[in-house]
């Protein structure tokens, strides 16, 4: 409007004109700082792929050898012979599905009884689990520990370091889940629950039969997010683990550093073949993935 | 017929108080059964692995040893220590900078590069995804990664420089070169997640409100800073705030990269608690600093959820 | 089939008192109507006799038993929610069968009950889609298909109709009268559309500010409302009120209004001479309904001048202004009367209410 009141037609015309290519260059530069980014987020872990497949003397070698030039499958042999790759791999499958199936089970429960059911101090109980939402396990390491080394004698060996319980245990604690599950079933019309009630179900029924089916989405969400977070976890299984029974591995694959005078090749190929698959899985769900880390922080 | 006509004898009450009250705390006893199923495995679990090690952190302040040895009740020496200690010192001024440089860096980048994503709706998904990659690496690998970048002699930016003829620079072998290639393993990592988080903020903008935006006659640049930046500045306080509680636990990419060194040049915070506890068994120091860095971070907690209660109840 | 009883009925939330002693007798097979603004605690009063509420005090009887602490399914009362409340991810089938697998029923009983239900309210077709699949009118039949599945005592039903649009509700409207008159089941039945409680209920329960104002067969709510409140709400365009002073003395009264003044009798008007007595001096008001005022020559009845003349088709509203009063009048379609011209007023005295200040209406019954 205001450009109008300005000039007179050929006046238009021009700003126009130039403010198309304007608009044009503006898209092309905003295109390229783009790629550029793309480039910076993916080249690093795609250059793995060349250490991976080349003898560890060769990537000191000057000058610099960009690509294998022959096609070596040294590092992964001794990554599946030498070390316990394959175990630490199935551990920390164990470790991040347990966690999540334990997490989602009570963050779900929990979530339904703080947004549907009315008890006395629900505010004040609330309240105190939001306040610990985002308690770093650094910062309750020590007792952490200490109460897993205890709970091994008073649960005979059954919770304990280097047990499965143990080291799962501990992590399945995510009040964030709780808030999470609490604002999701929130949001569902309270007329379903209602309409249940009447109709003579019980909670558990409720739960089962009308709010867990149209939870699925949160649930998927929620899943992911835990077991992303729990499937990069270092520092708990780095302290609740001491043998390669349970190590996980983000910790193995520590232990390569300086264990075998670093031999780079082989961190290359664990890497990997470590990313590999998730980014496979990755590429199928993409949509969860991204709604699942955005959801975390959005979702309140 | 008036208000005040006489309660007929059909809308008298029947049970008297007392029967009512019996009736209505038995009734609501009933009701409160299930709430031990749904409650109770959060509840148990979350006093026995939070409630209860946030309780023993505390006690474990005004202690020394009990990992190895048994604990002994020292009163508020690990206090003094705390507020003394020279490697801490260094921890959190470390860890400190790290928290600037890294969130001062991934958001900058995060606004730019999700108003550029917002205003290119047509590979919007690609670079989503592309972008996203990096955080599904575990810190721990990206480390790895970043090692293969950025080593002296066998790290790519290096052979690079040296390709080009130019000097090469130490990455991880000097200070404050080391911290920063923490820095920038974080930015790295998180950049994506701060992308969409913005992306999805900017979208949620109003679009009448942009489109009002446009009428006006507002530039693109304009209007992106002074429609859609004000609406997000809730959003971006309390994100901020989330990110500082994350920042502030720095710790595997300094155990991948470089274990704290050199000369203490990436010590964190989380790293002097791992180390002091776990490797020297200098217990005291570490539980005081644990503890310390709990209270900060439900302190930020707080602060975070009591603000954004405080403005929903002002949109009311 | 059950007689419902609600004594003294009050629930606060918090500091808010929205039902207040509420105090209601519904007979077996009755078709009652909670009318009342929206806000004034209509749906409130109804979820408290299904269970969904506690009352804070008061008793709630179906079928002679107090049922305050007990818990919605063995009420036997069924819902029928504003918006349905069907259960997205069910097929129409599983949602109709719901409550009656809750019960444990054996399948072929349900698959048989289902059937009924659903021919009653001719869903037959539509059994295997998802509500989503529905139209409003086909998931409002779902919603009731649902209700009566099971066989309830009590229909309670809150706003069934709002979703709909204005021909479907119609319609809709006369089928579940048609519903009500073949299964026979105590209903009450929440809306605030004045329209829909007049031509539904047997008997109307209107609220104000969750007080009870009067309970009367939908005529005797128009005809002999018993306040002011009532008076306007029931109709449209509502009851014209006209500030009035009476004077006079047996056998001839006078209520003067700015206007002119209207002559009366207390036994047409249906108040007593007590009633008159006592209120006499306080500042009360007329009320005319438009339909019992009639145009005229100048210097019959009040005098007033033309303001607004809108014809809807059927009849024509004209708007007099008498004193500082807009008065509505119901004409005729072939009204002549044109704006700005000064127009006599005929009221029909034996028509006519008085209210005292506090609202009330003066005429006993
Ligand atoms: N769960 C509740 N908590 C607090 N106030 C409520 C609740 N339910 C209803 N109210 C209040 O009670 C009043 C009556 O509500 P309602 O019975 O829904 O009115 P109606 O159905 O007549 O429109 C309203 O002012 C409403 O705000
Ligand atoms: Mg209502």
């Amino acid at each position: 409007m205001k450009v109008l009141a300005d000039g007179d037609g050929q006046d238009l015309i021009a700003l126009e004109r130039r403010s198309s290519s304007l608009r044009s260059a503006k898209s092309a530069a905003s295109y390229a700082v783009l790629v550029l980014f793309t480039i910076i987020s993916v080249g690093p872990a795609l250059y793995i792929i060349s250490p991976a497949f080349r003898d560890s003397k060769s990537l000191f070698s000057y000058p610099p050898q960009w690509l294998p030039s022959e096609f070596f499958l040294g590092n992964f042999q001794f990554l599946l012979t030498q070390t316990n790759y394959v175990r630490w791999a199935m551990n920390t499958l164990i470790f991040a599905t347990g966690v999540t199936l334990i997490a989602l089970v009570i963050d779900t429960l929990a979530g339904y009884a703080f947004a549907r059911m009315q008890f006395p101090l629900k505010k004040t109980l609330f309240g105190l689990i939001l306040a610990t939402l985002m308690v770093p396990t650094a910062a309750v390491l020590a007792p952490t520990y200490l109460l897993v080394r205890f709970l091994d004698d008073w649960t005979f060996g059954l919770v304990g370091i280097d047990t499965f319980p143990g080291l799962i245990l501990p992590m399945t604690v995510s009040p964030l889940g709780v808030f999470m599950m609490r604002q999701f079933i929130e949001t569902l019309p309270p007329g379903l629950y209602e309409a249940a009630r009447i109709d003579g179900a019980s909670e558990w029924r409720i739960f089962t039969r009308i709010v867990l089916p149209l939870m699925k989405p949160a649930i998927v969400v929620l899943g992911i997010f835990v077991f992303m977070l729990q499937w990069a976890n270092l520092l708990w299984p780095l302290v609740a683990t001491t043998k390669d029974e349970t190590r996980v591995l983000t910790v193995g694959i520590s232990t390569l550093q300086g264990q075998f005078v670093t031999n780079w090749g082989v961190i290359a190929a664990a890497t990997l073949m470590t990313l590999v698959p998730i980014t496979v899985v990755f590429l199928f769900f993409q949509k969860w993935f991204v709604q699942a880390s955005v959801a975390g922080a959005l979702k309140q | 017929m008036t208000t005040t006509s006489a309660t007929p004898e059909w809308a008298q009450l029947t049970m008297s108080p007392d029967e009512c009250a019996r009736e209505r705390s038995r009734f609501r006893r009933h009701a409160l059964k299930p709430i031990i199923g749904f409650l109770g495995p959060f509840l148990f679990l979350w006093t026995l692995f939070l409630a209860v090690p946030m309780g023993w952190a505390t006690w474990l302040s005004f202690n020394e040893g009990g990992l190895v040895s048994d604990a002994k009740f020292v009163g508020f020496k690990n206090w003094t220590t705390f507020l003394n200690n020279d490697e801490l010192r260094t921890a959190i001024k470390n860890t400190s900078v790290y928290v600037v440089v890294a969130i001062t860096v991934v958001f900058g980048l995060g606004l730019i590069l999700a108003a550029l994503l917002n205003n290119n709706k047509k590979s919007q998904n690609f670079f989503k995804v592309a972008l996203y990659f990096p955080l599904l690496i575990p810190p721990i690998m990206a480390g790895m990664i970043f090692f293969f970048l950025t080593h002296y002699d066998m790290g790519v930016i290096n052979l690079l420089l040296q390709t080009a003829g130019q000097d090469r620079v130490n990455f991880l072998g000097a200070n404050p070169n080391a911290l920063m290639t923490i820095a920038g393993l974080e930015v790295w990592r998180g950049l994506g997640f701060w992308v969409l988080f913005y992306l999805a903020g900017l979208q949620s903008v109003p679009t009448d409100l942009i489109d009002a935006g446009k009428i006006d006659g507002a530039r693109n640049t304009r209007r992106f800073l002074r429609i859609s930046l004000p609406t997000l500045r809730p959003l971006m306080l309390f994100a901020l705030v989330i990110a500082l509680i994350f920042n502030f636990q720095l710790f595997d990419s300094v155990q991948a990269l470089t274990k704290g060194g050199p000369t203490l040049g990436t010590t964190s915070i989380v790293w002097f608690i791992y180390k002091q506890l776990f490797t020297f068994q200098q217990s005291g120091v570490a539980y005081a600093t644990s503890l310390a860095l709990l209270l900060l971070v439900v302190a930020l907690t707080i602060f975070a959820y009591g603000f954004l209660g405080h403005r929903k109840d002002g949109l009311k | 089939m059950a007689e419902v009883i609600i004594r003294q009925l009050t629930k606060s939330f918090g500091e808010n008192t929205v039902v207040k002693s509420v105090s209601l007798k519904v007979a077996d097979g009755e078709f009652l109507v909670l009318l009342g603004p929206s806000g004034c605690g209509k749906s409130t009063i109804l979820r408290l006799i299904a269970g969904l509420e506690e009352a804070t005090s008061g008793e709630i009887l179906i079928n002679g038993k107090i049922v305050n602490f007990v818990s919605p399914v063995n009420r036997n009362a069924a819902f029928v929610f504003q918006n349905y409340a069907l259960y997205p991810h069910m097929s129409v089938r599983k949602n109709i069968a719901f409550p009656l697998a809750t019960a444990g029923m054996p399948k072929p009983a349900i698959d048989e009950a289902v059937q009924d239900a659903a021919r009653i309210l001719e869903l037959s077709d539509l059994l295997e889609r998802l509500p989503s699949q529905l139209s409003g009118g086909q998931r409002q039949r779902v919603a009731l298909a649902r209700a009566i599945v099971r066989k309830p005592a009590v229909f309670l039903m809150d706003e069934p109709l709002s979703n709909l649009d204005a021909q479907l509700r119609q319609q809709t409207r006369l089928e579940l009268m048609d519903l009500h008159r073949r299964l026979g089941i105590t209903t009450i039945y929440v809306t605030h559309d004045q329209i829909e409680a007049m031509t539904m209920g047997q008997r109307i329960a209107i609220l104000k500010d969750g007080e009870l104002q009067q309970v009367a067969p939908p005529l005797e709510a128009y005809d002999q409302p018993a306040n002011i409140f009532v008076a306007r709400f029931m109709g449209a365009p509502p009851m014209n009120l006209i500030p009035v002073s009476v004077s006079g003395s047996e056998p001839t009264w006078s209520a003067t209004t700015q206007g002119g003044s209207i002559d009366f009798d207390l036994k047409s008007v249906g108040i007593t001479q007590a009633a008159i007595g006592a209120h006499m001096s306080e500042s009360l008001q007329i009320g005319i309904r438009p339909e019992h005022l009639s145009l005229g020559a100048v210097g019959t009845g009040l005098s007033g001048k033309v303001r607004f003349i809108e014809p809807t088709g059927s009849d024509t509203f004209v708007t007099v202004q008498v004193g500082e009063k807009n008065v509505v009048v119901r004409c005729g379609v072939n009204e002549t009367a044109k704006i700005g011209e000064s127009v006599g007023l005929a009221v029909n005295p034996a028509k006519m209410h008085l209210f005292s200040a506090d609202g009330w209406n003066l005429r006993t019954k």
